[in-house]
């Protein structure tokens, strides 16, 4: 038995030890134990140094609250976590702490320093030293702030675990399972209803584990809670310990983070290390209970001074003294019966050191009976022992007079500075709060949500009241459900209600200016921090809350904002709501970015999207580049290719013979019906009437201010049948619009519309070989001139398999786009790829299809256009019907800025040096004005040499349809790049290559 | 994770003591678009067209869902798609309608076993529980749009373009597994 273990005490398994090591030196707990209860039984208080000082620090609580005893974990590579709270750790065979913020060591640490020094860092100690001189900000200032922030380590392995989310759909949550929360559940419990409580820790029964003295319907608190928790499970009631509520979103939607693994020795198969439950419920129970309250006084963070109920838990809970010598301080009934259970246990209590004047006699006789010393109307005015306490120093105080101190030997401090309701998930529902005065604490008033909250949580205090409401409240929930609750009596015995006051920081017969009297543990904030803030101007607890940093660190200040907001509301001489409360916010505890990304991780990053040539690609070498969700072929090289080596191959082979490209992505949209054509054309520029079935034409598509939004070529392929092809990306955006005119605008219409995209696969084959490559494969019409001209469609059989056969070009060459259902996209490829060996065909990306295409001064939406461009600036006025009565966006091209003189026009670039453009560098007519130079447009595509022997660029230039042979200026960081100003087509501008038979 | 699914061919991907997950056999799939009078459709096609969004009817192999207000899907075998079409067209004048092949468009994951809610409650937002038997809703599972059919209790169909395929078969595995972890 380990030296502070009590035997015959807590819930811990005594026949199942556990080796676990810290900072290398192994120690021996017991199953059920955390990190913080084995190592107390050890007798280890030292377990962290704080952020700012480096004091030494140990646990102050023994649950999720704990802002000191934070540790790294480890279980091999990878799995490493830093700021770990050690009093929420469960011990495994082989787990491996260490312990932060320390160099060299734990017990010796250089950054202690800091401590000594602490008249420097005051609080706005960075707002203050960090001002000037400027420069050194990127050089001295940001990289030592840099170095010293943040607790523990970043991981630097790639984390090897899992992590997993699911949704859940319940009747009632209930958040606590303590006595409050399973008095909730009894009353819901029944058919019909799905109940789910959840709780943080291991086990369900929440202050009742700590207090097995009481006595519940005539049985102890854990014969009860054991009958409870069957009775519940034999009803339906759903519990689930180690997960954690971490949130409360809107329309009751709550956030659970449940650890499936961490307590494991032995990692389970497929199993993640955490879930994240996203949870509909229709009613709510907060059952968070309340948090103890820690005094402020000078010297109250030493190791073994701790809150007198987190003590009770050590020993109830785990079976573990946490001193043998505590003294107690309180100004609290609680820690009386703290006292009593320590002495009860073994433990020689110095003394019961209590603020107040006047206590309960019952609880004063109890003290008497056990020897334990008291003193009442004491304050606290220091401790000592470097890194355990020692002694705790404590004056009396008569009215406003502070006596002389003496000191108590001790080896623990045990304090009580009252309870504070945990109001958190209430807050994220943005529930309004009410300040009670006499318990000197904020209470929950009303929230928006359909949530009750219950219990310590609301600011009752004992097992009985927490039953009682817990019941009341699951009986109203029940009602609110339309069924009628189980009624449920409670009788406890035994029970420990109490009361007390409530203190801003104790007083002192010292210097208050240099007491170390810590208000935020975490990130050293003592009370004449927050004094001098108020001092310095500082009037909102918000403001105070920055420039302190109280209430900033990972357990946004559970322990110290009321605190806080008390030596604040004195300092500022207002009452506590005058001053505020910060807001809490989700998370409620530390929560990993594991969590919160689920199965988003590694391949499963995102969601991509595949065509079914896809497949050929990767075996063949692909290069692929994401486009919105899509991965596309990039580029194929051969071995020692690099890009553009591949491309200038793909380019020059295309126009030399032939080339292949998977085109699938482009979006198709099918419209159908009488009105198809008048939809039609209402929707694109073009006029549309006289195409006849079986021919295509370039739509452009315009929002209704006047912008090109997208384009594609689009098919008749019957009277009433038009097949519209979009770009990849603008896709789902097109359908939208064209539904959203065609519900709201027009729905006289007789037009339906269906996203095809994916119901074919789409091959385009482009070069003065593809008709030869086809033709033996096309069934249904020839490939000449005459019977299938450029810009023709018609559904025939390709390879044997139904497709619709396009006529069209992106590339200037003879170009067709064969359509297949989708799943024999990569049969057909390879139908094509075979027939295409004799032509030495060439599989090409999106890269080689980009550069084709600009070669012809084909414009890219989205690349070439940004949303403020015309088909005027375009230079596409050929494609707005001029007759037409309407389309969208026909308005829109009326705006005076939009015929106005001097927009931008979209032209060609080549430069004088032959040297490729940066994409979207800034263009100015004068290299040699003034900086700053007055920027008349910018490069929108950019290619280095393709098939016209020289880099290529497109671009929008002011005015610049009217100055096709001027020279313009591309300023660089290291030249400035002189550029002619020429039509946007640089290849076969009279195309003659799309023509069959042409014989080029 | 790591499954390819290049052609669609049907068969199992998975299955655990939780579930098993199968691509289906194809079928053929019509998208219909209309309003005004339903009977005229029914007729048509030999079923009473359901009117209520998410209500499925049956009649032989024909299988129509309502997907909206003016939006029907029917699921038939391949080869009476072209019957269809011809049954339709004899209407149009006089209801005029859009149908559209998309047979192709869409993949079907089958979905079974005793946790099969389980694994759908892993991607999907909606109260599984909530879809009466027979009856279909479209959703979205881990980001996509899919149409989730209820057959059984603990049978269901999942209909999801093409594209989504691979990424969405990943999930379906890994959550197939963790579930039967669970129950291990």
């Amino acid at each position: 038995m380990s030296l502070y273990r009590v035997a015959g005490k807590g819930r811990v398994t005594t026949a199942k030890p556990v080796s676990f090591s810290f900072d290398g030196r192994t120690y021996k707990g017991l199953e059920g134990d955390t990190v913080a209860s084995a190592l107390l039984a050890n007798g280890v208080h030292l377990m962290g140094r704080s952020f700012k000082y480096h004091r030494p620090r140990g646990p102050v609580a023994a649950g999720s609250e704990e802002p000191n005893a934070l540790i790294g974990t480890r279980r091999g590579p990878g799995r490493f976590e830093p700021n770990t709270r050690a009093t929420v750790q469960e011990i495994w065979d082989g787990l491996q702490v260490t312990s932060q913020n320390k160099y060299p060591s734990l017990k010796f640490d250089i950054g202690a320093v800091n401590d000594a020094a602490y008249m420097l860092f005051s609080a706005g100690f960075y707002y203050k030293t960090f001002m000037w001189p400027k420069s050194f900000w990127h050089k001295v200032y940001e990289p030592f702030i840099r170095a010293a922030a943040g607790l523990g380590v970043s991981p630097t392995e790639e984390d090897p675990d899992t992590y997993a989310s699911r949704n859940m759909h319940c009747d009632l949550l209930i958040v606590g399972a303590g006595p409050t929360g399973l008095a909730a559940a009894r009353a819901a419990a029944m058919d019909g209803l799905k109940v789910v409580v959840v709780d943080e820790n291991p086990e369900a029964g929440g202050s009742l584990l700590s207090e097995p003295q009481v006595q519940i319907n005539g049985q102890s608190a854990w014969d009860w809670l054991s009958g409870e928790l069957d009775a519940l499970q034999e009803l339906g009631v759903k519990v689930m310990t180690r997960t954690t509520a971490i949130g409360y979103y809107h329309q009751n939607m709550i956030g659970l983070c449940e650890k499936v693994t961490d307590h494991l020795a032995v990692l389970p198969e497929d199993t993640p290390r955490e879930r994240m439950w996203r949870v509909r419920a229709k009613q709510v129970v907060l059952a968070q209970g309340a948090l103890e309250k820690p005094l402020v006084f000078n010297g109250n963070d030493r190791p073994g001074v701790m809150l007198a109920g987190s003590a009770q838990t050590y020993l109830n809970r785990y079976g573990v003294l946490v001193g043998k010598q505590p003294v107690i301080l309180t100004s609290h009934d609680s820690a009386w019966h703290a006292a009593f259970d320590l002495h009860d246990a073994g433990a020689k209590v110095q003394a019961i050191v209590d603020t107040r004047d006047s206590v309960n006699e019952a609880l004063q006789k109890e003290a008497r009976d056990r020897g334990i010393p008291v003193k009442l109307s004491h304050t606290a005015t220091g401790t000592s022992g470097r890194l355990r306490v020692k002694s705790l120093r404590v004056n009396p105080v008569s009215g406003a007079t502070v006596g002389a101190g003496y000191n108590i030997a001790c080896d623990a401090v045990l304090m009580s500075g009252g309870w504070t309701p945990s109001l958190h998930l209430f807050s994220h529902t943005k529930g309004s709060l009410a300040w009670d005065d006499d318990r000197t604490t904020f209470l929950p008033k009303e929230t928006p949500e359909d949530c009750v909250i219950a219990g310590a949580s609301r600011g009752l205090w004992g097992v009985a009241a927490a039953l009682m409401d817990g019941a009341e409240k699951g009986r109203a929930v029940v009602a609110a459900l339309g069924k009628k609750a189980n009624v449920q009596d409670y009788s406890v015995e035994v029970d420990r209600a109490g009361s007390g006051v409530s203190h801003k920081e104790l007083p002192t017969d010292q210097n208050p200016g240099k007491a170390k009297a810590f208000i935020d543990f975490q990130n050293d904030v003592t009370a004449k921090d927050v004094r001098l803030a108020v001092r310095e101007g500082m009037r909102s607890i918000e403001h105070v809350k920055r420039y302190t940093t109280t209430g900033m660190a990972t357990d946004q200040g559970k322990m110290s904002n009321i605190n806080g907001l008390n030596i604040a509301a004195d300092a500022l001489g207002k009452k506590q709501p005058e001053v505020g409360l910060t807001t809490f916010r989700p998370p409620y505890t530390p929560t990993t970015f594991g969590a919160f990304a689920g199965y988003h991780r590694g391949d499963h990053f995102e969601v991509v999207r595949k065509t079914q040539i896809d497949s050929w690609a990767e075996e063949n070498g692909a290069v692929f580049e994401p486009v919105g969700q899509w991965r596309r072929a990039w580029y194929f090289p051969k071995s020692g290719e690099d890009m553009d080596a591949a491309v200038r191959r793909e380019c020059a082979a295309t126009r030399a013979s032939v080339g292949i490209f998977d085109a699938s992505t482009l979006g198709k949209i099918e419209v159908v019906g009488p009105d198809a054509v008048e939809f039609m054309n209402r929707m694109y520029t073009n006029p549309w009437t006289k195409l006849a079935p079986g021919r295509c034409r370039y739509g452009l598509l315009l929002g209704d201010d006047g912008y090109i939004r997208d384009d594609g070529v689009i098919g008749r392929l019957s009277q009433d049948r038009f097949h519209v092809t979009t770009t990849t990306g603008g896709a789902a955006r097109v359908l939208n619009m064209m539904e959203d005119y065609l519900q709201t605008e027009w729905p006289e219409l007789n037009v339906w519309l269906t996203s095809t995209s994916e119901q074919w696969s789409t091959i385009a084959l482009n070069g003065p070989n593809a008709a030869k490559l086809l033709q033996p494969l096309v069934d249904g019409v020839e490939l000449t001139e005459e019977a299938f001209p450029h810009m023709s469609c018609i559904e025939c059989t390709v390879a044997g398999l139904p497709a619709r056969l396009f006529r069209v070009s992106f590339t200037g060459e003879i170009g067709f786009e064969v359509n297949v259902p989708a799943p024999y996209g990569r049969q057909l490829w390879e139908a094509l790829w075979d027939a295409g060996q004799q032509y030495d065909i060439t599989a090409y990306g999106t890269e080689t299809m980009h550069v084709l295409r600009a070669e012809k001064g084909y414009i890219i939406v989205g690349q070439d256009t940004d949303g403020t461009v015309t088909p005027y600036d375009a230079g596409m006025g050929w494609a707005v019907g001029k007759k037409k009565p309407d389309f969208v966006g026909m308005r829109g091209l009326a705006r005076p800025d939009l015929v106005a003189e001097g927009r931008k026009h979209l032209v060609g670039l080549l430069t004088e040096d032959h040297s490729k453009l940066e994409e979207g560098a800034q263009i100015v007519f004068d290299k040699n004005q003034p900086i700053p130079m007055t920027m008349v447009g910018h490069v929108t595509s950019s290619y280095d040499v393709g098939t016209t022997g020289r880099p290529i660029a497109l671009a929008l230039v002011e005015g610049g349809h009217d100055k096709v042979g001027d020279t313009v200026y591309i300023p660089m960081p290291d030249r400035t790049i002189a550029a002619k100003i020429t039509d946007t087509v640089f290849y076969d501008p009279e195309n003659n290559r799309l023509k069959i038979g042409s014989g080029v | 994770m790591s499954v390819s699914i290049s052609t669609l061919s049907a068969g199992v991907i998975i299955e655990t003591k939780s579930a098993r997950v199968s691509v289906a056999a194809p079928k053929g799939r019509l998208s219909l678009r209309t309003r005004g009078d339903l009977g005229v459709f029914g007729s048509a096609l030999g079923v009473e067209m359901p009117s209520k969004i998410g209500a499925c009817v049956r009649s032989g192999e024909l299988e129509v869902l309502c997907l909206g207000p003016d939006e029907w899907t029917l699921m038939l075998p391949q080869d009476q798609v072209a019957s269809i079409f011809d049954a339709l067209n004899a209407i149009y004048e006089a209801q005029p309608h859009s149908l559209t092949e998309v047979s192709a468009r869409e993949v079907t994951f089958e979905i079974e076993g005793t946790h099969a809610t389980d694994l759908l409650s892993i991607g999907c937002p909606r109260d599984i529980e909530s879809i009466p038997v027979g009856e279909a809703r479209r959703t979205v599972f881990d980001g996509v749009t899919v149409i989730l059919w209820r057959d059984a209790s603990t049978q269901f169909r999942m209909d999801v373009w093409n594209s989504f395929a691979p990424y969405l078969a990943q999930t379906l595995e890994t959550g197939c597994k963790e579930i039967a972890a669970e129950l291990a």
